[in-house]
């Protein structure tokens, strides 16, 4: 019991040291400083890339938004102002842009049942995800693509909005109030986005049951 | 406990958002119910099926490829410069008011107030001052006065004319302060001069710096002390800066008497026979350069345009003044 006790002493220690140390990194990257930015850049791609990769299925727009976020962050971070984590700001600014990729591809009506590498070509993420199941086989693999094409197709259906809480609650694992402040909105409207996104998913993945 | 904030509530559940409290209710609810019974069973059904989506890592090529795109357009980004970062700060420093909305409004109402009383008193004061100082006869829109006093022609915003009387070492002033003012006094006078020589540098008119430096030019070439109230300084600064070559040209001839004595003039006559845009200029400060003592930056100008100048006419000059060389004292 004493232990733990410590042991979430010296957790809760790590973490004030580690955003101490971020706070410090930001003021420096607001003073004009390219290395402290890149410190900052490192610390966070690759959950930003993982969240646009999900979100987009392409590696061009993921890289894009990559890009985006990260000019952006450096062109305003003089605007950041300690009201929120560094972590929820940067989000913000990458949830935005995704959204409105998503809301561009509404528009255009492209369904992406796959995600797209630099160069066009299709990428099998079920295939790159470790399967370590002994029941694991080669039709069990077909029906599981399958499955997560279906999947994705269905999440297409949802409004931008919807899609975001989701992905945020859902695969990024986010707490409904970080999503309602990443998003400029109330945990109880995060609430009710991920019950209605809930609700059309299991209507469009009946066949599924 | 009705059902369909059950089904909420379900889902909230599924997610480990709700709280233990709300989380009892809701087994209580659902034990009774099966229809929220099927609904959880569905919702965790979802949960299961979604993850067939899983989240694919990013490649080390995509992350080593993006990572690579960005530094290149950083580096194509210039630097803030130090005012940009000033006036984030600022706008941060507003921004962070908007949390205390009445002292930020009560800042602003104290600002406000202090800029127009501290307004109205300055403008008071330099309007008393102002009628003290006035002549009777003033005309329109105008305040006469004799030559000011020199701390007077600190807040000088401009001079709108300058006129000499014929025949006559009295020069008359128009400049702007507050008020548009006006003054008269000889041109040895020290706050005429310093006028005319703010008037070299400030006046939006090539009129009234032709007009200044024509009359600054005049009283140095007459030998009337220009060194120590800075009016060769003005004179150089005219010769190097000024737009008109009409400007440059009467600064040009003002300088003229002290091309012989003094260093820096023959270097901003140097200056001038080197780079002026108007080759007229050019070839009149070739010909202020012939009583110049054997002075070896005065050759080597010479012969380097003599030789390399793209004009001809530039070229011959300097080539005569060149060939007089033996002869210059």
């Amino acid at each position: 019991m004493g232990g733990a006790s410590r042991e979430d002493m010296s957790q809760g220690q790590e973490r004030a040291q580690s955003r101490a140390h971020e706070m410090d990194l930001i003021r420096e990257a607001q003073a004009g400083s390219r290395a402290a930015f890149d410190v900052l850049v490192r610390r966070y791609e690759h959950q930003v890339l993982r969240l646009a990769l999900h979100l987009t299925g392409s590696e061009p727009d993921a890289e894009d938004i990559y890009q985006d976020a990260f000019l952006k962050a450096f062109r305003y971070i003089g605007n950041f102002r300690f009201e929120c984590s560094f972590y929820t700001w940067v989000y913000r600014i990458v949830t935005n842009l995704c959204l409105d990729q998503l809301r561009r591809r509404k528009t255009r009506r492209e369904d992406h049942a796959v995600v797209l590498d630099r160069g066009g070509d299709e990428i099998d993420v079920l295939a790159s995800v470790s399967d370590n199941r002994s029941f694991s086989n080669p039709a069990r693999e077909l029906d599981r693509k399958l499955l997560g094409e279906k999947i994705q197709a269905a999440l297409t259906k949802l409004t931008p909005r919807e899609r975001m809480v989701f992905e945020l609650k859902h695969y990024q694992g986010l707490r409904l109030r970080t999503i309602g402040e990443i998003l400029n909105t109330t945990e109880e409207t995060a609430k009710n986005t991920l019950f209605r996104a809930t609700k059309k998913l299991r209507a469009q993945l009946a066949e599924l049951r | 406990m009705n059902c369909e904030l059950a089904h909420e509530r379900i889902v909230t559940a599924a997610y480990g958002e709700l709280p233990d409290e709300l989380a009892h209710e809701l087994e209580r609810h659902v034990a009774a119910c099966p229809d929220c019974q099927k609904e959880r069973e569905k919702v965790l059904a979802l949960r299961v099926v979604a993850d067939a989506h899983p989240v694919a890592e990013p490649s080390p090529n995509l992350i080593a490829r993006a990572r690579l795109r960005l530094d290149e357009m950083l580096d194509t980004l210039p630097p803030k410069r130090w005012y940009e970062r000033l006036s984030e700060r600022i706008l941060n420093s507003f921004a962070s008011l908007q949390a205390a909305p009445m002292a930020a409004l009560l800042l602003a109402l104290a600002g406000a107030g202090a800029g127009l009383l501290g307004g109205y008193e300055f403008a008071l004061n330099r309007a008393a001052h102002a009628a003290t100082t006035a002549r009777s006869a003033v005309p329109v829109g105008a305040q006469i006065q004799s030559a000011p006093a020199l701390p007077e022609l600190a807040n000088v915003a401009g001079i709108s004319s300058i006129v000499r009387q014929p025949n006559s070492e009295i020069v008359a002033v128009s400049y702007n302060q507050l008020v548009p003012r006006h003054a008269e006094g000889p041109v040895d006078d020290p706050a005429i001069r310093q006028l005319l020589m703010l008037a070299t540098e400030d006046a939006a008119s090539p009129r009234v710096r032709n007009d200044s430096v024509a009359l600054l030019a005049a009283e140095c070439r007459t030998g009337h002390g220009c060194q120590p109230s800075g009016i060769r300084e003005a004179l150089m600064v005219a010769l190097r800066y000024d737009r008109s070559p009409r400007v440059r040209q009467k600064a040009l001839e003002g300088l003229e008497p002290y091309v012989a004595d003094d260093v820096r003039v023959r270097d901003a006559v140097l200056e001038a026979v080197l780079s002026d845009s108007d080759p007229a200029i050019r070839t009149a400060a070739i010909g202020l350069l012939d009583p110049v003592d054997a002075d070896t930056s005065v050759r080597q100008v010479l012969y380097s345009v003599s030789n390399s100048d793209q004009n001809s006419q530039i070229r011959n000059v300097s080539r005569q003044v060149l060939s007089r060389v033996p002869e210059i004292q």
